[in-house]
């Protein structure tokens, strides 16, 4: 009886074979966020002379936060872009997905949608810059806060459509048709009875949509003027500067921007690796 | 952590044509829903289908009459004056482009074997550890997590010619110090290390995913037939993780073709143009130039350059139909 036990579960084992590469992979990863984490809070002279003196000071986080700096605004820009891409991605995306899932399109025509959703995420974003730019430029959205949150969510919305498919095949059928047999309008069987039966699959949408759009770089870049209008990711590449040694205010704000982050992947794992491994895979 | 809602082996889905068959002989006025039905999955489908034309198909067409044309930018107006297949004929000519293009063909053919090596190995690490699985599942992710500009600025703090914490290390082990990014070879070398570390945990989950989604039995059976632990994974996991190692390979191949955020902050494209991938030179002839027309035709080449590798892979999908490459 103890064999199927231990055959079946063989993680359960002590293997030093596989413990001691691990941890050295561990520590791989850990050490040079660890690293950006200390030299956050070391004065200045401790980065810059030779040997290794360690101190606690917060001079950095001050620096890059004074009301003079545009990092806190930037901050706000970022959050600004995420919680609109976000909310049009859950919105456009479930609705596409539902539409898709369930509502009898024929195979020939989910997959064309399908193929051309993916054909976007396929494509890299700077090929489709010079076209993009000229496209804000028409309607006037060039520079603004809403059309990075547009630029944004195109880039998503492949992804989100399809996670959202994915989450609604598998809400059973016959709840749709007693809903509707109920007398419920489609919108409202939608809205009230199958939207929150994939509430997991809008969770790793919105998990994974907000990290995407909290780590954008380059529409922030090609699309703003820089300074007070771009999101947080730029102004942290202006502090890159071969010639001056801002590394303190560097690793202060890395670490601002790397921190919610950082705490979504522990606090959160689940939905994270749900929405990877199914989103990307699928799309 | 078990997925319980993440299981590869378990794939049964009804089509959802079936679903609309079986659903009409048991409606009772089988007209109005019919219609409400009609109206609402087309405008549910409706906002991504605008996304796609307003943000997708437009831009591209835009892109491309740019890359027929010389776009001149006057008082802030555009200027586009049709120019036929000048800007292409530059192509050919110019040593920066078709360098830009090697170096990103020498940094995927580099950076994607790599990253699927090291992540399906991690994966079938954690898979066979019990007392660092649970740290290393979390840790291991966090690279692909965070932001890829903060990516930059970490390995810059490492790296650095200056006060880097690398050249730091070296100097207290009384070695001497290195311009890593100074000197072409060094920028390549350190800007694929970058990209390894950066991409690996997103190959890592993907494969760990697929390994959960194994049978058991699978692996008991060859156990119990005696089978070594090295037999196991050779003939038995390996095989059953090749589809998930080439969604991987997909993946990494496109991400190999977008990579931008990491170089512009860390190198620049420098020293020289030794790092100037093709996504960073459309950015410099694009905007540092603004030669629009010239920048738009490379654009329009790396996309064709893309279409061109994912024909192929389609057609080699075709080829052998008992592997499905896009599984769930």
């Amino acid at each position: 009886m103890a064999r199927p036990a231990t055959v079946v579960r063989p993680a359960r084992r002590f293997r030093p074979g596989a413990e001691i590469p691990l941890a050295l992979a561990t520590l791989i990863v850990f050490l040079p966020v660890a690293l950006i984490i200390v030299l956050s809070v070391q004065p200045l002279v401790n980065i810059i002379s030779p040997g290794w003196n360690f101190g606690l000071t917060t001079q950095n986080y001050a620096a890059v936060f004074a009301p003079d700096q545009p990092y806190l605004t930037q901050l706000g820009n970022s959050t600004v872009i995420v919680v609109g891409t976000v909310a049009l991605c859950l919105t456009a995306g479930s609705l596409a997905g539902y539409s898709l899932s369930r509502l009898g399109w024929s195979p020939r025509t989910t997959v064309i949608v399908l193929v051309a959703a993916g054909i976007i995420t396929l494509i890299p974003p700077m090929a489709l810059v010079p076209g993009l730019y000229v496209t804000l430029n028409a309607i006037g959205l060039l520079g603004s806060l809403l059309g990075l949150v547009l630029l944004n969510t195109v880039f998503n919305l492949p992804f989100a459509s399809v996670l959202m498919k994915v989450y609604f095949d598998r809400v059973p059928a016959e709840i749709r048709e007693s809903a509707l047999v109920d007398g419920a309008s489609e919108f409202r069987t939608f809205l009230q009875v199958m939207l929150p039966l994939a509430a997991p699959g809008a969770a790793a949408v919105a998990i994974f949509v907000a990290i995407m759009s909290w780590n954008e770089f380059l529409f922030g870049l090609t699309m703003t003027t820089g300074g007070r209008t771009s999101p947080i990711t730029v102004g942290i590449a202006a502090l890159v500067q071969p010639y001056q040694i801002t590394f303190g205010e560097m690793a202060a704000l890395g670490t601002a921007v790397a921190m919610p982050i950082i705490v979504l992947a522990v606090v959160a794992n689940r939905w994270i690796v749900a929405a990877v491994t199914r989103g990307a895979v699928k799309g | 952590m078990n997925l319980p809602t993440n299981s590869p082996g378990s794939r049964v889905k009804p089509a959802s044509a079936a679903d609309v068959t079986v659903t009409t002989p048991r409606r009772r006025t089988p007209a109005p829903p019919r219609r409400s039905l009609r109206s609402f999955r087309v405008v549910a489908l409706l906002p991504l289908a605008v996304f796609i034309l307003v943000f997708a198909a437009y831009p591209t067409i835009q892109l491309v009459r740019m890359s027929l044309s010389d776009v001149g930018i006057v008082g802030g107006e555009f200027v586009w004056t049709p120019t036929g297949l000048s800007n292409y004929a530059q192509f050919p000519d110019d040593d920066i482009a078709r360098y830009s293009f090697l170096i990103t063909i020498v940094f995927i053919a580099v950076t994607v074997p790599a990253t699927v090596m090291l992540g399906t190995l991690l994966a079938i690490l954690v898979h066979r550890s019990s007392v660092l699985a649970g740290l290393a599942r979390n840790v291991l992710l966090w690279p692909a997590l965070i932001a890829p500009v903060v990516v930059s600025v970490i390995w810059w703090l490492i790296l650095s010619p200056n006060f880097g914490t690398l050249n730091k290390v070296l100097e207290s082990l009384g070695l001497p110090p290195q311009g890593w990014l100074g000197h072409s070879s060094g920028a390549v070398f350190s800007i694929i290390v970058v990209d390894i570390w950066h991409w690996t945990p997103l190959v890592f989950i993907l494969i760990y995913a697929a390994i959960q989604g194994i049978e058991p039995d699978l692996v008991e059976a060859a156990e119990v037939d005696g089978a070594t632990q090295a037999q196991v994974y050779r003939h038995i996991v390996i095989p059953l993780l090749l589809p998930a190692i080439a969604a991987a390979t997909l993946i990494r191949l496109t991400m190999g073709a977008k990579a931008f955020d990491e170089m512009y902050v860390l190198t620049k494209g420098g020293p020289g143009t030794a790092t100037t991938l093709a996504s960073l030179y459309i950015r410099n002839v694009f905007f540092d130039r603004l030669d629009l027309g010239y920048g738009a035709a490379i654009s329009v080449l790396v996309i064709a350059a893309i279409t061109v590798v994912m024909i192929l892979v389609a057609i080699g999908r075709a080829l052998r139909p008992g592997r499905e490459l896009f599984n769930g």
